[in-house]
């Protein structure tokens, strides 16, 4: 893991954008008591290191698939990043983790219909060379849920700031 | 918590551009669709009053120095999950709960800074929870893929 080096300011400007990420550089400066430059400085190189993307959460009435699955895949160890990575290019699939413990890969993914569930589990997933078995396990309720901290990756939304 | 609001075409438009880049300005939107900025601001506000939008800055694990992932699949005995889920809701470790089918009851992802913190975290905080019969954990080594805009959203405080 690189060895990252934030500072306070850095801090106090994640905590304000991750409440709202549409205020302007300007009151950002005021509240924090620095100038306009220094706020968009810290946002771009936050945004280049990949420690920062701004994105737009929706609620779960707006979104066409809502419920969460956890796909759990046993696969051969030596192929366990091949394999992780076909995963990952399929489309109803948010996240992708190598892990250590039962399964070598874990795989989250938002559906509507349980058909289409069981077409990326038990016909994807399971046709894939080098997996061996899959166990799915669907979110009937959320307790608690953090979407402010992630993993920021390749396909993570990245942001061309226009000014 | 539903309520009966109801989104269309415009709001879609301006919810795909805000996944795209979440600081564009109203104008910016407005002129990339073809609308007004006071009709992208009037909008952007519909939507985030009826709790149905929030735009965020997402931050990495990593900002903030967890280097440990792990999702825990947590077998209860005993006792209704429910309430195992909301006490381990609690701590600060745990970013997400769900009660699941399967197996297991819940999975639970937690993070950590390190793995000293992994003692603490199982001797004082899942060791203070009643009813927990069998914990499968799994340690993330390698994210391909994290990618969720779809969330529970709270109401603003």
């Amino acid at each position: 893991m690189a060895n990252i080096q934030l500072d306070d300011l850095d801090r106090q400007l994640i905590d304000l954008l991750a409440r709202d990420a549409r205020v302007s550089n300007r009151k950002i400066a005021t509240e924090l008591g620095v100038t306009e430059g220094t706020v968009r400085g810290r946002i771009k190189r936050l945004q280049q290191d990949k420690l920062i993307t701004f994105t737009a959460i929706t609620g779960l009435q707006m979104a066409s698939k809502s419920r969460l699955a956890f796909i759990w895949v046993q696969a051969d160890v030596e192929r366990t990043r091949e394999v992780a990575r076909l995963i990952a290019d399929m489309d109803p699939v948010n996240a992708v983790m190598i892990t250590m413990g039962s399964f070598n890969i874990m795989a989250m993914c938002l559906f509507d219909e349980l058909d289409d569930l069981v077409e990326v589990a038990s016909d994807r997933i399971l046709a894939v060379p080098g997996v061996h078995h899959v166990e799915t396990s669907i979110a009937v309720k959320t307790v608690k849920y953090n979407a402010r901290v992630a993993k920021i990756t390749e396909s993570s939304p990245l942001d061309s700031d226009g000014d | 918590m539903k309520t009966d609001f109801t989104f269309d075409e415009t709001d879609r438009l301006i919810v795909a551009e805000l996944r795209k880049n979440g600081r564009a300005t109203n104008q910016q939107i407005a002129e990339r669709l073809g609308l007004t900025a006071t009709t992208v601001s009037s909008r952007i506000r519909r939507m985030e009053d009826a709790n149905q939008l929030r735009v965020v800055a997402v931050s990495d694990f990593a900002a903030h120095g967890y280097d440990v992932l792990m999702q825990l699949a947590i077998e209860v005995d005993s006792r209704p999950a429910s309430e195992v889920a909301h006490e381990l809701a609690q701590f600060p470790e745990v970013f997400a709960v769900h009660i699941v089918t399967g197996r297991y009851d819940i999975d639970a992802l937690v993070v950590l800074h390190d793995f000293e913190d992994l003692s603490h975290f199982m001797l004082d905080r899942l060791g203070s929870i009643r009813g927990i019969r069998k914990i499968a954990p799994s340690i993330a080594v390698d994210i391909m893929r994290y990618q969720f805009d779809v969330a529970p959203i709270e109401a603003r405080a």
